[in-house]
């Protein structure tokens, strides 16, 4: 299957453009946010600011909906905005969710709701947009997608999942595109687990190749893409294959590997085992924070070179292990790039992008 | 690579407050027995009865993880009818959904938290392994595709069209699939909160219905090409011949007045399962006893398939577990082809005139191949599954 449109919105802004952008400017430092339960009451993350956003005419009509049904929404709407289909939405498009964490913002909104007001005293739009799939129902309702519409949840390998899962159904000709792709949010909660389980990186920087020990900076944001087998549409590439633990040997090295190492995993060493010193590496989480739906926008970032035929440097190159990594921008006949990821249980993943 | 290969289903599990197996809620339907009473798993003011599993299993008490022990119970149960031992050599995949175990909403946790004194992260780590069918598969050993659906109350029935997909496509040859929910706090205020919980039992399709009654339980199919279970010597009259979903797109919890999604799911399984309306034995609806739902549903379907379709909600016998209905329904609709019969639509005595059909009201014989599991959700979603039964086998 093909990439026929992508859409985004993560803390550097809203759209592919944006993408590019922060690729070429490479690593910024992270926000301080708010972290009431976080000894010195703040920690770094990347943050979507809704507000700074350039056009928020889609939101009008969800007023009431969180930040995740938000973001949610809006990279979806770029997404068949970027496609450039007209009637894209006349054809048969199925919607594919994918989070790690759902609305648990808004849950533990609801759960406030409980233990402050009492059971009988809760609020039914708190509940009902605490619900996992409230995001998909409001890009439903946004953009009038009435195909079949799924939300999934997998952890790290959400956005595999949500991939494999497109392919099967344009195969089987359930949708003639699928719209899959990935939400999670910031929320302080989260974001005090994840200080009080892993590091949180005191000088602002993941960094991707350091392996062990780890360190981490919470990201938030959205990555839809618009998949299908037609040659419409603003094409970046193709999906040649999505694999989860084991993966066929391809037989010959891919011009790039990006990795999903950020910090969530106390110990990264296992992406050793996907590099080669053949083979160029690269690692972008310092760009949009640590999350478990990464894979989305490495793969985002990918599809860009592939149809821009560029390259962008990783964003932060500390290396101790003596990895070849990307280190200049530039243009580059790139014909494919694996995005490689590992979840706790070490499993691999595969997303093999390929030049149409 | 797209294959017409029959998929058949070679193991059926279930456990809900209609009983811990398929054996005991058959019984339970056929006896009309209604397990229903007041909450006894968490302190609540509130006094809507539920549907509670009683009296599990103790080598199946997960501590702070019911829902996953429910669906070991039917998990086992059907491995255990499709002959499946140890999967560890073989192409299987798990896909299963929920609502409560996709959510990190332990009050105890945060309530702790609040109080800044949270020490314990017991349960954050109990969240994070506890993905449904992440534990299932490493729990058996399966090494296929794992999803968990988390499409709110049709969860179950997407998790088995997914599966579906997954076969006939040949991610795996086999795939353990349906949904699992545990009776929890949260729904259970959120629910009362939406003014659609019942100080009563529930009354699927009823005149005088006053809205659901929430249950627990998981339900279970094993799906495996034919090519597969003949491989094994496993043979079954049972097969998954279709599955559709679509989205209202109308709103986020009211589903649409005239059934967009549900008809179109309905007629795109019917499709996939190459038969026409005149063809379903029954229907077992979603028929949550909710006022907007059974109206809906009935209108769809006195349409698509005329006032005489034998039709029931086996809600009335387990509550409404939603993840957990889908998977709970499918594997009823299956028994029912099988049995050759279904049971009277508990709660139903009166008719509806806005609904221009209604549910059996008696133990009711079933000489049909195919038949309908439906389920509706928040978010519009709408999914159908068509199960057929090869008579002779």
């Amino acid at each position: 299957m093909k990439i026929a449109g992508i859409g985004l919105v993560f803390a550097q802004g809203l759209g592919m453009g944006a993408l590019e952008t922060a690729l070429n400017r490479g690593w910024v430092p992270p926000q301080e946010v708010e972290a009431p339960h976080i000894p010195g009451g703040k920690t770094p993350a990347y943050l979507v600011n809704l507000e700074a956003l350039p056009d928020r005419s889609v939101l009008k009509k969800i007023r009431r909906s969180d930040k995740l049904s938000k973001m949610s929404v809006l990279a979806a709407a770029d997404a068949l905005r970027d496609c450039g289909i007209a009637d894209i939405t006349k054809r048969k498009l199925g919607l594919i969710v994918a989070t790690a964490f759902g609305p648990h913002v808004t849950t533990f909104g609801f759960l406030d709701d409980i233990l402050d007001h009492g059971d009988a005293a809760v609020s039914p739009t708190t509940f009902s947009n605490s619900v996992h799939n409230a995001a998909a129902s409001y890009v439903c309702n946004s953009l009038g997608i009435n195909g079949p519409t799924l939300t999934i949840t997998q952890f790290r390998f959400s956005f595999q999942a949500a991939l494999q899962l497109a392919q099967t159904w344009i195969d089987q000709g359930r949708c003639d595109y699928v719209l899959a792709g990935v939400v999670d949010q910031y929320g302080d909660v989260l974001g005090y687990v994840a200080d009080h389980k892993l590091t949180t990186a005191k000088d602002g920087k993941i960094k991707p190749f350091t392996f062990k020990p780890t360190c981490q900076i919470p990201g938030e944001g959205a990555a839809f893409f618009l998949l299908g087998r037609e040659n419409r549409g603003n094409i970046y590439c193709g999906i040649d294959a999505v694999h989860t633990g084991q993966a066929p040997d391809r037989g010959k090295p891919e011009d790039l590997t990006i990795i999903d190492a950020d910090g969530m995993l106390p110990d990264e060493t296992m992406y050793r085992g996907c590099l080669s010193p053949d083979v160029p590496a690269a690692a972008y989480a310092p760009l949009f924070g640590s999350m478990m739906i990464g894979s989305a926008f490495n793969t985002a970032a990918g599809a860009l070179m592939i149809k821009k035929q560029l390259l962008f440097a990783t964003p932060v190159a500390d290396n101790p292990a003596g990895i070849r990594l990307l280190v200049e921008n530039g243009p580059a006949s790139v014909a494919s790039i694996l995005c490689a990821g590992y979840n706790c249980y070490s499993e691999r993943s595969e997303i093999l992008l390929t030049k149409v | 690579m797209i294959m017409n290969e029959s998929i058949q289903i070679t193991g059926l599990g279930v456990v809900s407050a209609a009983g811990l197996d398929l054996a005991a809620a058959l019984l339970s339907f056929e006896q009309g027995v209604r397990n229903a009473g007041p909450v006894s798993l968490f302190p609540t003011v509130m006094h809507y009865p539920v549907f509670e599993v009683k009296h599990l299993p103790p080598e199946y008490r997960l501590e702070g993880w019911r829902t996953l022990s429910l669906a070991c119970i039917a998990v086992d149960q059907a491995l255990k009818e499709a002959e499946l031992g140890d999967v560890s050599g073989l192409r299987v995949g798990v896909c299963l959904g929920t609502t409560v175990a996709s959510q990190l909403n332990d009050l105890e946790f945060y309530r702790s938290y609040r109080k800044g004194k949270t020490e314990s992260m017991a349960a954050v780590d109990r969240f994070l392994k506890g993905n449904l069918s992440e534990y299932i598969a490493r729990r058996i050993g399966a090494r296929g595709p794992q999803l968990t659906v988390v499409n709110a109350c049709s969860s179950g029935t997407d998790a088995i069209g997914v599966a579906l997909s997954w076969v006939k496509s040949g991610l795996c040859d086999i795939a353990i699939a349906g949904g699992s929910d545990e009776l929890n706090h949260v729904p259970y205020c959120g629910f009362a909160s939406l003014g659609i919980a019942n100080q009563e039992l529930c009354a699927p399709f009823d005149r005088d219905r006053k809205g659901l009654n929430l249950g627990e339980g998981a339900g279970v199919l094993i799906i495996e090409k034919r090519s597969s279970a003949l491989l094994r010597g496993k043979a079954s009259d049972l097969f998954l011949a279709g599955y559709g979903s679509s989205n209202d797109a109308y709103h986020l919890t009211a589903p649409s007045p005239e059934g967009v999604g549900l008809r179109a799911s309905f007629i795109t399984a019917m499709r996939e399962a190459g038969i026409e309306p005149q063809q379903v034995g029954f229907v077992n609806t979603h028929g949550t006893g909710t006022h907007d739902n059974d109206l809906v549903e009935g209108k769809v379907m006195a349409d698509l398939f005329g006032p005489g379709l034998k039709m029931l909600s086996t809600k009335g016998y387990t509550g409404h577990t939603l993840a957990a209905a889908g998977g709970l329904e499918a594997v009823y609709t299956a028994a029912g082809l099988r049995a050759g019969w279904i049971p009277a639509s508990a709660g139903f005595r009166t008719r509806d005139e806005a609904i221009p059909m209604a549910p059996v009201q008696e133990k009711t014989l079933i000489k049909a191949s195919y038949a309908i599991s439906t389920s509706m959700a928040f978010g519009g979603n709408n999914a159908a599954l068509v199960i057929g039964r090869e008579a002779g086998l």
